[in-house]
């Protein structure tokens, strides 16, 4: 039976510190520029372990196996341009399709770790909440890049990828899909501020992905679709970036098509993201 | 240092917290004892800048905590269920990043990470990455996070609960060491114990309100259940001892196996009186203590019915394992 007085902090142990020095510097704060840097560095740790990197280079890879050998007979129709190879109409479109999901990872990366802690600790330190999203940003568009130039690679060595406009018409479909995979992080990374759930996010992230995905002339030229999805299919965005792209790697390109892509994408940003920084920091 | 003034939070209609104000001076220990949903994250998180008031006002180092939210920020470290690391990255990078984005360069960073690996005995397991952490070391990690600025002030919500008894400890001795260091800390548990043990002053929350503050020593006044326990040699010696008593006007309860008799007193002075007792009744004594009374008996007294239910089973929680008051089947 012991005596549960109260325990007073034993004086002997005084003294002890925690720091090494004599006064050991207390960290304050730093710069949102160093945020940034710091930030989008521990998002890219991710291509140090393969685990992670691998699916998004493999799955392309697979869709493009599949699509290549289902959709062979859509370049017999007559509304396929003549003279191109498959692959070289599909490649293109597979960028920005593979840009969609790339940004949709964004989004759900960011609900997972709104709820998992690390998130709730960065808002209770100095530093800006932006710089988390911007961070974030950074990182998915350098991974994006990445993977699309595997995609580009593994097309032309496996799959016979040649187009007319070649290696700098190619680079140039690289550089829309990846602006507009930058662009689409952010919508996707807006929904996740407002939804917060990984629950509410899969869902409804995945609806927009396949929404902007299937009414697009993505798969098959626009004339080719019923009239009906023709219609939301030419003012979808990502048909845009697709025609752009596509006409890049073909060796045809329109300028105006290009400039239209970089324009709404730059917008989309200019608007989405005060509107995401914004939602993130709210206080729950 | 911490200074809480008749904060409010309201969750649509439910009230997390209602009227709450505190304060805690620089350099001591405040306990916010209360059971599960009684409000102790919320008001944690508007300390912490996460979380706004409906109403009331709250500072930090003089600084208001939503007008000046970013200053208070460099002040302060947070733990708690909710503030925690990146599961994907290893302890010792998850310290760095952290220590980087206050501003520490590399070599900095570097440092004040092996440090505090070795202050949380986390130098072995650094380099693995956090989710493959135990319960204990992940909440020493989730500590170590806080610290790595070193901060005036740091807020601890339920640093220990879900873990055994001597991870409990070793938490302990970790939060004593920062007091030394001069650090203002509230803690939050469910634990009387934990709140005896740590706290110079504890705050009692039920259902968002304040029932109770005090020092612990001051809360055990106005309980007044203090005793002594008279443990006997043999059961046989029982009955005896307890006429004794009573003859001396007290009341003595005995455990199941009747070994241990518990005599509510009103002071230390009556353990004289119990001695005396005792003596007269020839019996052989095993043992005598005289027990403050445990926060378990302040929650109760205080409480209302539902808060006391909860006390309770935190009670029934925090003293397992360790010597508690006898058991009385009076
Ligand atoms: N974001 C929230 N929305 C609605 N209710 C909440 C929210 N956060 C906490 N609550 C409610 O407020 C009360 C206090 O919760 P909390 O502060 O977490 O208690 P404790 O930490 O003491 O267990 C609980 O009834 C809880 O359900
Ligand atoms: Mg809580």
């Amino acid at each position: 039976m012991s005596i549960t007085a109260d325990h007073p902090r034993s004086p002997a142990n005084a003294g002890t510190t925690t720091g090494s020095g004599a006064a050991p510097p207390r960290f304050r704060g730093s710069s949102a520029l160093r945020q940034i840097q710091v930030l989008s560095g521990r998002s890219l740790r991710a291509l140090r372990e393969p685990a992670l990197v691998l699916p998004g280079i493999l799955e392309p890879i697979l869709m493009l196996t599949v699509f290549s050998q289902v959709f062979r007979s859509v370049s017999q129709t007559q509304s396929f341009p003549a003279g191109v190879s498959y692959i070289d109409y599909l490649l293109p479109a597979f960028l920005i399709t593979s840009a969609v999901s790339a940004g949709l990872k964004s989004g759900v990366a960011l609900t997972t770790e709104l709820n998992n802690g690390i998130v709730a600790r960065f808002k209770s330190m100095p530093i800006h909440t932006g710089t988390i999203l911007i961070g974030r940003s950074i990182a998915d568009t350098v991974l994006n890049a990445v993977n699309m130039v595997v995609m580009l690679v593994a097309g032309a060595l496996v799959f016979g990828y040649g187009p007319a406009g070649g290696v700098l018409g190619s680079l140039g479909a690289l550089l829309v899909a990846v602006v507009l995979g930058w662009s689409l992080g952010w919508v996707f990374m807006a929904l996740s501020a407002w939804l917060r759930k990984p629950e509410a996010m899969q869902p409804v992230g995945g609806m927009v992905n396949m929404v902007l995905l299937f009414a697009s002339n993505a798969f098959v030229p626009t004339d080719g679709l019923p009239s009906w999805l023709r219609a939301f299919a030419e003012v979808n965005p990502m048909s845009h970036a697709i025609t752009a792209a596509r006409d890049l790697a073909l060796g045809d390109p329109d300028a105006g098509t290009v400039l239209a892509t970089f324009g709404i994408c730059a917008v989309v940003v200019a608007v989405i993201a005060p509107l995401a920084i914004r939602n993130f920091r709210r206080a729950s | 240092m911490i200074d809480v003034s008749h904060i409010s939070k309201r969750f649509g209609t439910m009230t997390a917290l209602d009227d709450v104000s505190l304060a805690v001076p620089r350099g001591s220990v405040l306990g916010l004892l209360g059971h599960n949903g009684a409000g102790k994250t919320t008001l944690v998180s508007i300390l912490a800048t996460l979380t706004r008031p409906s109403s009331g006002r709250a500072r930090v180092a003089g600084l208001d905590v939503t007008g000046r939210a970013e200053e208070v920020r460099r002040l302060i470290g947070l733990t708690g269920q909710y503030a925690s690391v990146d599961e994907t990255l290893p302890g010792r990078a998850n310290l760095i990043l952290l220590a980087r984005l206050l501003g520490a360069t590399r070599a900095e960073a570097a440092g004040r990470a092996d440090e505090l690996l070795e202050l949380f005995d986390l130098t072995g397991a650094g380099r693995r990455n956090a989710r493959n952490y135990s319960g204990g070391m992940r909440r020493r990690l989730d500590l170590a996070a806080s610290l790595v600025g070193r901060p005036e002030v740091i807020f601890l919500d339920e640093p220990t609960t879900g873990l055994d008894p001597v991870a409990r400890r070793g938490l302990w001795e970790i939060v004593e060491r920062l007091v030394k260091d001069g650090t203002t800390v509230l803690l939050t548990t469910q634990y009387l114990e934990e709140a005896d043990t740590l706290a110079d002053s504890i705050t009692v929350l039920a259902e968002g309100r304040v029932i109770a503050s005090g020092t612990a020593a001051e809360l055990k006044e106005r309980v007044g259940r203090r005793s002594v326990s008279v443990t006997l040699r043999r059961a046989e010696d029982r009955a005896r001892t307890v006429e004794a008593l009573r003859r001396a006007a007290l009341v003595p309860a005995h455990d199941e196996d009747g070994l241990v008799l518990t005599v509510p007193v009103a002071d230390s002075t009556d353990i004289a009186v119990v001695v005396r007792a005792v003596d007269e009744a020839g019996t052989d004594m095993a043992g005598l203590a005289f027990s403050e009374p445990t926060l378990d008996d302040v929650y109760l007294a205080l409480n209302h019915p539902t808060a006391a239910h909860h006390a309770t089973a935190a009670a029934t929680a925090a003293t397992t394992g360790h010597p508690t008051e006898a058991g009385t089947s009076s």
